[in-house]
């Protein structure tokens, strides 16, 4: 059923304003020494640190800009230094939870929609993707081995003698403008070290410690590798929106595209005309309704369908004091209305709407469902090791003939051959199993490979409830997942490593008209009582009384939706990107994993930000650093950060530096070779779009003999965009035999944009090798061409020759980070986002 | 439904000199159709033409095919519409996988206006199982599908990629210009022997064969040929013309052409 249409004619100037920033502390607008010196005494810093910050600020205070004039529209004079808070101490505890962690770390391959084998295929990677799953148990390891691995504030308490060592020794203070700027003021950033000879085989990840100072604006990072230790830093992390459903499943809101269909707060899939994202600089607002596996985030101004508690509570009197309840009859009769994120309050009723769709699929029959909903709890679908024969494999209770039975019959029909019993006495286990290439591809085509990606079929979710419900059944016998309580009702409950899938049964379960709570259990090992240790993937518990109503949870018969009580709402400080979808028809709303949120009107602001970081890294003898980053930052920051490492004998630094996002970057990663033998690289892209510069490039000082570097710049300009190559390459008097390798290659998408080369070379020893070679290319005619004549529309075929010119840089990031930066790259050249 | 691909009056300009001078030809559904010519005659840019490349200007004349006059349609709706073109330089793009692009093309021609492109695309165990098929018809090794898009191809993979394209997209109509150009015998013979496979497959495929020489149609038999000369199709016979032009030359055409016109 519908909702009234008059529902929807709510005043929208009412968000027109922005809510009242909750900090805990604010410095005061513009720079002086007070301003530090508070800053200081606030983090209870030691006095030599007070001390450095106030001789920074005077070196700020006489510094010139750098490279003043030398850059395109986005010039730093418009910059106003007095218009800057220098420090925001936000209102939140500094927490290591893992729900802070983004969900594109753990679901990449899930968003693309590529099961396993096929990812393994197409990208040839293989490794990568499983390791996200043991990150949590192998850092309490590193933390045994002696790494350390902080937020800077913390670092800088909890080992001053590290500090006192290394600190400002890489990027002193009077370096440049921006890097005594950020010593009087920094704040927040990574501290790393790496004891000797010890190996960090997984990229540490800036959200292993995110808090609420992680993405400040004057970061501070210091990075100690010790003789022959190795470690991979990646810096921050991708803004990611939040989830949406498109009926089937759910996605991040940033890879709708307009077009696709959504699901709408009446329960009906409906166009979505655009996908908006604005930069934002403020508070997030997380909802957290009964089933916590569906918090949401929003910016405050954000409406979301709710009753307020107040309109459906049971008077005070009639009640315990301590208990609220609904008061059915108020229930009936309260409207709903679109309540701002920021003012929802816990135990508002917020709305869970029951997708109305229903398309049979004759080619799936009974028997099939059936036995996906075994395999789902239970199955695997593989190539035998040894013979490679295609199988298809069900475990079960050795115990439970009845489910035996009937397994091996369903798989023998579908199969066509007989399928056989396999028993593992010791663990109480019979796996009935079938050799058949033809179930292999159906079970994966239906329900996907491993158990992280499992799902469901978009056909599946659209079969009639009555149907579906026999896949549900054989999924929940298979898992033995059904209690009875003491009170002789059944409590249902399945876990499940895959997100998506877990989503997708809660929506199938509303649809035969039982609201499922969805908790996370986090990662982490569990000891069993043979003394072995089982290491264990985040699981997402669904879980329901048979024929039981949640309290609180009301089913709307009149709306089709379910009424969810808020259970807490949280707020944290956040910059980056924020999304938007806006539907092609009334209502003009979309459901944030599963809850009703209407298209925001909020304004959008337009005040440049500075963003100033300082990263400073030791590689000692025979040590390994490699430090990634991609910044997309807001298309009104500036984004000038020093970045520099020492490398002495045999030690060997890579910059890995992705920068999308900013109206100006300037940034030069450097490496100072400094002993024998050693070796540094950097490997950077740029993509400026409209209205932005990106001006970086990488430095190379040789300064001792063998040493060797390489330098690989790929730039892209597209609708006047400009991309500045500045590179330096130098070798000091003493380093003989050095090795320089320069490759720049820039592609200009069109006339309005431009790229320079600006490669400085200097050497002071006769036998260098150098080699240097830059490109400016534009994307020929033929290319597009060639592409498009086989079916790939225009802006699908640019996109494809930009992320392949990429694809050298790429190739080098985890597989997570490239399927974003391949992600970004494909909406910059559709052109959808403004 | 005729799914004849008919070309009416087809003049065609590139750098504002006329090439195509008024082309009439008729590309029967499920047949083999030859255009043979000298060098200069006109036969690639009717193949550009027919696919839409930018650089041709189409001065007069209509394209239709199955209803739709396709001079009005862009590059990639035509080739969603079941056209394709084998290239004769095929183009080399960077860092794009074969299979990533085979797949990103099949995907393109079944998506649907309005539908969600994830529930369009092909499952991956059928992509996965066609490629290999494919792979194997053409005598291609696996390991092709991870280079990049004719990267450092030889003229004989080049060749045999634009066939494992024409074998994975499936069209309902092949152009192919010069398919045998810069091929030793024995490639020669395994990308014919592809060719007459996906015939076979796809009976109901019509195919426009653009050639200079006779000795593809030794392997492909062609049920029509077609002879294109400075711009117009001068002259129209069974697979015995291909065999004649092959023992004598262009020249007595030429001159009979120019007899009959003086």
């Amino acid at each position: 059923m519908t909702t009234p249409a008059k529902d929807l004619e709510f005043d929208y100037s009412k968000y027109g304003f922005r809510d009242e920033e909750r900090y805990v502390y604010k410095s005061q607008k513009g720079l002086s020494p007070e301003v530090v010196k508070q800053i200081s005494h606030m983090k209870g810093e030691p006095e030599w640190m007070l001390k450095r910050r106030l001789k920074a600020l005077e070196i700020f205070q006489k510094k010139p800009l750098p490279l003043q004039g030398m850059w395109a529209n986005p010039s730093l004079a418009n910059l106003n230094f007095d218009e800057i808070y220098y420090y925001i101490r936000p209102d939140e505890k500094k927490s290591r939870s893992w729900d802070d962690v983004p969900e594109s770390i753990r679901q990449t391959f899930e968003k693309l929609g590529i099961p396993e084998a096929e990812r393994k295929f197409l990208a040839g990677v293989g490794a990568q993707y499983e390791s996200e799953v043991v990150y949590h148990s192998l850092r309490e390891e590193w933390e045994k081995l002696g790494v350390i691995f902080l937020d800077t504030d913390t670092g800088l308490k909890e080992y001053p003698e590290l500090f006192k060592e290394y600190f400002g020794t890489v990027v002193p203070a009077a370096d440049n403008k921006f890097a005594a700027l950020n010593t009087a003021v920094w704040s927040g950033g990574s501290f790393i070290y790496v004891p000797k000879g010890v190996k960090v085989d997984i990229p540490l990840q800036a959200y292993f410690r995110i808090n609420a100072e992680n993405m400040g604006q004057f970061e501070r990072t210091l990075i100690i590798v010790e003789e022959g230790a190795e470690v991979h830093y990646i810096e921050g992390c991708l803004p990611e929106g939040e989830l949406v459903s498109l009926g089937d499943e759910m996605v991040p809101i940033e890879s709708v595209a307009p077009g696709t269909l959504a699901l709408n707060s009446d329960g009906y899939l409906a166009p979505v005309v655009s996908a908006r994202r604005r930069s934002y600089r403020g508070d997030l607002v997380r909802i957290v309704p009964l089933s916590p596996g569906n918090a949401f985030e929003l910016t405050p101004e954000h409406p979301v369908w709710a009753l307020r508690r107040g309109r459906v509570a049971r008077p005070r009197a009639d009640r315990p004091a301590t208990q609220w309840d609904i008061a059915d009859a108020r229930f009936t009769d309260a409207e709903p209305e679109w309540v701002p994120a920021g003012e929802l309050e816990p135990g508002d009723l917020i709305c869970f709407p029951v997708a109305v769709r229903s398309l049979d699929h004759p080619e799936i029959s009974d028997d099939l469902l059936r036995f996906l909903g075994y395999y789902l709890a239970e199955g695997s679908a593989f190539r035998n090791g040894v013979s490679n024969a295609p199988t298809v494999s069900i475990s079960l209770d050795s115990r439970d003939s009845t489910t035996i039975a009937d397994v091996r019959a369903l798989m023998t029909r579908l199969a066509g051959k007989p399928a056989g019993v396999y028993e593992v006495p010791a663990k109480h286990e019979a796996r009935v199993y079938v050799y058949s290439a033809e179930l292999l591809e159906i079970a994966q085509q239906y329900c996907g490979v491993g158990s992280a990606t499992k799902r469901l079929h978009p056909h599946l979710m659209e079969l009639p409830p009555e149907r579906q419900r026999l896949l549900l059944e054989t999924y929940l016998t298979g898992d033995g997942s059904r209690h009875t309580r003491s009170n002789g009702r059944t409590l249902v409950r399945a876990a499940t490593v895959s997100r998506t899938l877990a989503f997708q049964l809660q929506e199938i379960l509303a649809r035969l008209g039982i609201y499922a709570g969805i908790l996370v259990r986090k990662a982490g090992s569990e000891s069993m009582p043979d003394g072995r240790v089982v290491r264990r993937c985040e699981q997402y518990v669904l879980h329901y009384e048979d024929g039981a109503t949640v309290r609180r949870v009301r089913f709307d018969a009149r709306r089709n939706c379910f009424w969810v009580p808020v259970r807490a709402v949280a707020r944290r400080p956040y910059e980056g990107w924020v999304y938007n979808l806006e539907m092609a028809s009334a209502p003009n709303a979309y459901l944030a994993r599963g809850f009703a949120v209407h298209n925001c009107t909020a304004p959008i602001y337009s005040t440049n930000s500075l963003h100033s970081a300082v990263v400073e890294i030791i590689v000692k003898k025979g040590a390994k650093c490699r430090y990634t980053t991609i910044q997309n930052w807001a298309n009104n920051i500036y984004n000038l950060v020093t970045k520099r490492a020492v490398a002495y004998e045999e030690a060997t630094m890579e910059w890995i530096d992705g920068n999308i996002g900013s109206r100006l970057t300037m940034k030069y990663p450097s490496v100072y070779l400094m002993g024998r033998g050693a070796r540094g690289e950097v490997l950077s892209v740029a993509y400026a779009g409209r209205g932005q510069h990106q001006d970086a490039g990488a430095k190379m000082i040789h300064a001792a003999p063998d040493t060797t570097s390489r330098i690989t710049n790929k730039s892209v300009s597209k609708d006047g965009g400009r991309t500045t190559y500045r590179g330096l390459a130098k070798v000091q008097p003493g380093a003989t035999n050095a090795k320089i390798n320069v490759v720049c290659d820039a592609l200009i998408l069109d006339e309005q944009s431009a790229s320079d080369t600006i490669p400085f070379i200097e050497v002071e020893e006769h036998d260098a090798t150098l080699a240097h070679e830059a490109t400016v290319g534009k994307i020929g005619e033929d290319q597009l061409f060639y592409l498009m004549s086989r079916g790939l529309s225009e802006a699908e075929a640019l996109s494809m020759i930009v992320l392949g010119f990429m694809e050298p840089f790429t190739r080098e990031l985890p597989m997570e980070y490239a399927v974003e930066l391949n992600r970004l790259i494909h909406l910059e050249m559709e052109g959808s986002v403004g | 439904m005729n799914n004849d691909l008919v070309i009416k009056n087809l003049h065609v300009e590139v750098d504002g000199q006329e090439i195509l001078k008024g082309i009439d030809l008729t590309v029967e559904q499920g047949k083999i159709h030859a255009i043979m010519g000298p060098n200069g005659s006109g036969k690639s840019t009717l193949a550009y033409t027919l696919a839409g490349h930018p650089r041709y200007e189409v001065t007069e004349g209509e394209v239709w095919y199955k209803g739709q006059n396709v001079l009005d349609l862009e590059p990639d709706e035509r080739a969603r519409l079941g056209l394709f073109l084998a290239f004769q330089y095929p183009v080399a793009v960077a860092g794009v996988s074969v299979a990533n692009f085979l797949r990103a093309a099949i995907n393109a021609h079944r998506a649907e206006e309005g539908v969600d492109p994830r529930k369009t695309a092909i499952p991956v165990a059928e992509f996965r199982k066609k490629l290999r098929e494919r792979l194997q018809l053409l005598n291609m090794d696996e390991s092709f599908a991870r280079r990049y898009l004719n990267e450092g191809f030889s003229g004989g993979e080049k060749k045999r990629l634009e066939i494992l394209q024409m074998a994975m997209l499936e069209p309902s109509m092949a152009v192919m210009d010069e398919t045998d150009s810069g091929l030793d015998i024995d490639a020669l013979r395994i990308v014919a022997n592809g060719i007459n496979s996906i015939k076979e497959q796809r009976p109901e495929m019509g195919i426009l064969l653009i050639t200079h020489y006779q000795r593809l149609l030794n392997y492909i038999k062609p049920d029509v040929v077609h002879v294109l000369m400075d711009g117009r199709i001068v002259r129209e016979g069974g697979p015995e013309l291909a065999l004649e032009l092959e023992e004598k030359g262009y020249d007595w055409i030429r001159e009979e052409v120019i007899g009959h016109a003086s």
